[in-house]
């Protein structure tokens, strides 16, 4: 009964080539979308609801409407395929068994902000996302639906998580290391190269097409009142069923983990990770709230990159939480200093704790040391790692104690 | 022009002007360490967070333009609770140096702890270790642990010399400011990144463990080192002589002056004054070698000039000497019509301008000693000694045993002169040569004026006393002037000036107070701006 | 374990992926043989080049570029691909050692990165490092004696649906198990 979009290719033969993709009726909304006006496809996708996927759930209609009227240079559309979030895997699987329906979708929005040009950034470790989406660019410039007045130029990452920062992303695109850029100026009116950029998700341009085939009300009313359409969850960690799920931006977390086969391990649920590890957790009793982005928002955590990371009874929750410390210390970029420095001291912090040498006031430091960074740095990377900082301690006190000498 | 508030008080500024520099104007201080007015905007320290009213969380100022209405809070609680936690997030790692750490008492670190922090520190896990006390060429010394990687040394590569020396490099805590390793900082601004540097990570090799920056006097000055007249201060240690090896010049550090060198000095500049606590300095007259009294070797320079006719008299003046010394010198020369007066003598090895502010001139007031009227060419006076034709050669400063006219010239010149005396503040080949010498008293000793290559003059001022029986110019000139019955000698370099100005027209409209802290131009020269950076050129296309 | 060579991708306490910065500042890596693109692919890089508004853009591919002819990337690298952007070599220093697949020194003939990331790590990623490091008989961050593996721990591949996985040169290895691991190392000449 549930709408399958994003994946509806994936189980046909040679998903990923030209023809399969024709056959399938692929490219007929870009047909439909060069007889429209960009300003109604903004418009259109707009009234969709449809809200970024990569990480940020920003209404997307609403960014490409950033773009300055009066710009007459180039604006560029950046894809965000520098999928990292941990327990995030769909745009991967968007890469490898519909590349079409990415290009399809940068071509409508391309044509619907005025871009000529369009960068693809996929991460150094995709290989084989990559060699399959540049075989399917050249099959789309063989067929004259690229070349045809937008350009796409694939750009290989080289290896770090802050790169799927939209403006680290910029700074990497650039040729630099992938340090964010202040804002303002936001990257709508100066992005990559100085020029005006709208960097969009792979899952988020893959939505597109289907918005415009089918217009934005139907896509609206799959899902709730403020996020419109299906998404891709990734389940994993202690899941029957690992993989990707394709629902209802409405589905609850209960469902997700039914769907996915419900708990593995000792079969009784601990916690839930709803949107990658940059999510604050979920007790296993939290977990009947609706996975759209003001759902969990209001359930004071996020759904982010909808990576599921399910965690059963068996699981010890500190040390969840220092193999997502030492990411985080790993992966800071290090241009401002909260985030720096505050990485690293609580990655010290909680493997001291883990080690057993843990010293009473240390869970109220790491609290207060990441309240106090919260909201002070140039990036949301360091709000994403106060998410489990916070709330592994604050929702599992008493595992972290039992490690804390008296 | 945007009006705006700041903790109450309404401002208006310039369209684009930051909320710091806002607060600035308003003498407010917004804590910062990244901001630079001469370099980019970074927003990486994050410690100028301020509250600004309809705008939920603070903001950073130093990239927030100043606008219509704004109303800006720079004290509320929540500022200076973010403060709190900034000032521990840059003190996390900061190896606790400052009992060996140079920058003490001039750390950033250190005053806004004291400022803004005074929190009870916490963090008792092992610091991040990095390499320190690396030579990064030959003025400036790392050390990367102190290092709060607020990336001001690495823009000014980049955008100032546009050299690009310097990276951050590696990611998160283990970010390091560094050279690309095998290459070294040599570009002739090195130095600059001290200043800048807000903590002890970048230190000067010349100033190490010298003497601590407390002990120290600060008095503006010009740069004597060529014809720019770049700004400076002059640090000099008056109360532990027994610190920095006896030395009284500490260190000079450039001064903001937007239209000569913005923030900037060059190296040779910054490091050019050895000379006046060398060991070579000359503090007592001298005749045949012996030392004597200023009064018997004043009598016997006047005696010289009076005995002798003026035609057989040659001064080769300096333009090292100030409008002031060069005035008093001029006064001089017409009482007792001496004309065979200039100041040219070419150097040993030409130099030549760089591409920012060093000019090939090393002379910080040629353009004074030509607005003086003093003859440039000094070449028809070394042929005239050579021919036999002077009986006294007055050499003030110049060593000419080593400039650019031929040696065997020179030691001709000298031989075939009777009376060769010798005016100036450290000893050399010429001092030597000449059986009559005068000290004089060095720059940093000396009230005066120079006059820059645009035509700006601005203002010496003395930082320590001179030396032995050393005597400004100025004041040896009046002094002999008055023996040879000219008028009563002036008793300070501004009186001199004051002279100057109702003389030669180009200085008419300058006084000591309209010249400033800052400078003032000569009738007729343009107003000047300090010269654009290299780095900033915009490069041609190849 | 002795006589293996560290390499820049140290173990995980030490920043998998960065140089200890005291050898960064020592230029002791020269490589053997001049550093050099050939003519053909001089042309790829001004073709990379000219692909973005500003040339700059071209240097994470050329670096990669640089990386797959000479096996990683030396200082004398870095200043060769300095040079063909007409940057200072130490930015382009700041970028090689930003990113954690450029590597700074010679790695093995091949690479095994194991994820020991949140799922990963739930799906038992210390047990295949830790039989993987017995087998190999170094650490992780480490090179074999023979040259043959690097193995190194690295952040999320985003495969955690397979976990735990590990990615071996090019291609991602999924639902691994010791007996798997040692199917794969055999395989590995």
């Amino acid at each position: 009964m549930a709408e399958i979009v994003l994946m509806r290719n994936f189980d046909r033969p040679d998903s990923h080539t030209l023809t399969a993709y024709r056959n399938a009726s692929g490219y007929t909304a870009w047909t439909k979308a060069q007889t429209m006006e960009p300003a109604v496809l903004v418009d259109e996708v707009k009234k969709s609801n449809l809200r970024g996927l990569g990480g940020a759930g920003f209404p997307t209609g609403m960014k490409w409407s950033f773009i300055p009227k009066a710009h007459t240079g180039p604006v560029y559309l950046v894809v965000n395929a520098d999928e990292g979030e941990p327990g995030t895997f769909k745009d991967r699987y968007l890469l490898e068994h519909d590349p079409h329906a990415l290009i399809e979708g940068m071509l409508i929005t391309a044509r619907a902000i005025r871009s000529t040009l369009g960068f693809v950034y996929i991460r150094g470790e995709y290989v084989q996302p990559w060699r399959r989406f540049s075989a399917a660019v050249k099959e789309a410039y063989d067929a004259g639906l690229l070349g045809q007045g937008f350009e796409v130029v694939i750009h290989r990452g080289a290896g770090a998580y802050i790169c799927g920062e939209e403006t680290g992303l910029l700074s990497s695109l650039e040729g630099k290391k992938g340090w964010p850029k202040i804002k303002p100026p936001f990257p709508a009116i100066k992005g990559a190269f100085g020029q005006p950029t709208i960097v969009n998700n792979v899952e988020t341009l893959c939505c597109v097409p289907p918005i415009i085939q089918h217009g934005a009300a139907w896509f609206a009313g799959l899902g709730t009142k403020t996020q419109g359409g299906t998404r891709m969850y990734s389940m994993s960690g202690r899941v029957k069923k690992p993989g990707v799920y394709e629902a209802s931006v409405s589905i609850t977390l209960r469902q997700l983990i039914e769907k996915a086969g419900g708990v593995s391990g000792t079969g009784r649920l601990k916690g839930v990770v709803p949107g990658g590890g940059s999510a604050a957790i979920l007790t296993a009793d939290e977990i009947d709230v609706t996975m759209d982005v003001d759902g969990l928002k209001n359930a004071g955590t996020m759904v982010g990159s909808a990576g599921v990371i399910v965690m059963d009874e068996s699981v010890s929750i500190p040390e969840a939480l220092f193999v997502l410390a030492r990411f985080y210390a790993h992966e800071s970029c290090g241009q401002c200093t909260p985030c720096r420095e505050s990485t690293g001291w609580i990655e010290k912090m909680v493997h001291r704790i883990l080690e057993g040498h843990g010293r009473k006031d240390d869970l109220d430091t790491i609290l207060d040391v990441a309240k106090r960074g919260g909201g002070t740095t140039i990036c949301a990377f360091y709000d994403g790692a106060i998410g489990p900082y916070i709330s592994y301690i604050e929702k599992f006190r008493s595992e972290f104690e039992a490690l804390c000498r008296a | 022009m945007p009006k705006l508030t700041i903790d109450g008080k309404e401002i208006e500024v310039e369209a684009g002007t930051n909320l710091i520099e806002a607060a600035r104007r308003l003498g407010i201080d917004i804590p910062h360490y990244c901001y630079h007015p001469g370099l980019s905007i970074a927003g990486q320290c994050r410690l100028c967070m301020v509250d600004i009213e309809k705008t939920p969380r603070p903001t950073i100022a130093c990239n927030t333009a100043a606008a219509d209405g704004m109303v800006v809070h720079t004290q509320t609680d929540r500022v200076k609770d973010t403060r709190r936690s900034i000032m521990e997030f840059h003190l996390i790692n900061h190896p606790l140096d400052c009992p060996v750490c140079d920058q003490a008492g001039e750390c950033f670190l250190q005053i806004y702890y004291m400022q803004h922090g005074l929190y009870d520190p916490r963090m008792v896990d092992e610091k991040v270790h990095k390499p320190k006390a690396v030579p990064l060429g030959p003025h400036v010394i790392l050390d990367a642990e102190r290092c709060i990687l607020c990336s001001r040394c690495v823009r000014f590569c980049d955008e100032i010399t546009g050299t690009g020396e310097l990276g951050i490099f590696s990611r998160g805590d283990h970010s390091e400011i560094g050279l690309f390793p095998g290459q070294d900082l040599e570009n002739n601004y090195s130095a600059n990144v001290v200043d800048i540097c807000p903590v002890g990570a970048l230190t000067d090799r010349d100033f190490r463990f010298q003497v601590r920056v407390w002990y120290l006097d600060t008095t503006p000055s010009i740069c004597p080192g060529c014809a720019r007249g770049c700004n400076i201060d002059v640090h000099v240690n008056r109360t532990r002589p027994h610190h920095a090896g006896g030395r009284r010049v500490a260190r000079l550090k450039p001064r903001f002056n937007a239209a000569v060198n913005a923030w900037w000095i060059c190296d040779l500049g910054r490091y050019g004054f050895d000379r006046v606590d060398d060991p070579e300095r000359i503090r007592f007259a001298r005749h045949e070698g012996v030392d004597v009294l200023r009064d018997e070797a004043l009598g016997l320079l006047v005696a010289a000039l009076r005995d002798h006719a003026p035609e057989e008299i040659g001064i080769i003046a300096s333009p090292d000497l100030s409008n002031e010394d060069l005035f008093a010198l001029r006064r001089l020369a017409e009482h007792r019509g001496i004309r065979q007066v200039a100041y040219g003598v070419p150097p040993a090895t030409p130099a030549a301008d760089d591409d920012f502010l060093l000019r090939a001139d090393r002379h910080p007031n040629t353009r004074g000693a030509e607005a003086i009227g003093i003859e440039a060419d000094a070449a028809p006076i070394l042929a005239r000694a050579r021919a036999g034709g002077l009986k006294v050669l007055w050499v003030i400063q110049h060593d000419l045993t080593a400039c650019g006219w031929l040696a065997g010239d020179v030691a001709e010149a000298l031989g075939r002169v009777g009376t060769v005396v010798f005016t100036g503040t450290n000893d050399n080949g010429m001092s030597t040569l000449s059986p009559l010498v005068l000290p004089l008293a060095a720059w940093v000793e000396r009230d005066g004026t120079f006059t820059n290559f645009l035509g700006r003059v601005q203002r010496l001022r003395a930082a320590v006393e001179p030396l032995g029986d050393a005597l400004a110019p100025w004041d040896l000139f009046g002094r002999i002037l008055y023996m040879l019955g000219g008028p009563a000698p002036l008793g300070r370099a501004e009186l001199w000036f004051r002279e100057l100005a109702k003389t030669v027209p180009a200085f008419a409209s300058l006084t000591y107070q309209s010249i400033g802290s800052e400078g003032a131009m000569l009738a007729g020269a343009p107003p000047t701006t300090a010269p654009e950076p290299p780095g900033r050129r915009v490069k041609t296309p190849a | 374990m002795s006589g293996a060579t560290p390499i820049s991708n140290g173990p995980p306490a030490a920043r998998a992926g960065h140089a200890d910065p005291a050898t960064t500042n020592r230029a002791e890596h020269a490589a053997p043989a001049p550093i050099k693109f050939s003519a053909e692919q001089l042309a790829e890089v001004r073709r990379l080049q000219g692909l973005y508004p500003d040339k700059r853009g071209a240097l994470l591919p050329v670096l990669h570029m640089a990386q797959d002819t000479f096996g990683y990337i030396s200082l004398e690298t870095e200043a060769y691909v300095a040079g063909l952007f007409e940057l200072p070599p130490a930015h382009v220093h700041e970028v090689v050692t930003f990113y954690t697949l450029y590597f700074q020194q010679p790695k093995g003939r091949h690479v095994i990165a194991v994820c020991h990331n949140l799922s990963c790590h739930l799906a038992g990623a210390q047990d295949i490092l830790r039989h993987l490091e017995t087998r190999l008989g170094i650490r992780r961050g480490e090179t074999s004696e023979d040259g043959r593996v690097t193995l190194q721990a690295v952040e999320c591949l985003c495969a955690c649906e397979a976990a735990p996985m590990a990615q071996v040169d090019e291609r991602y290895e999924l639902n691994l198990t010791s007996e798997k691991c040692d199917r794969i190392l055999q395989d590995l000449r």
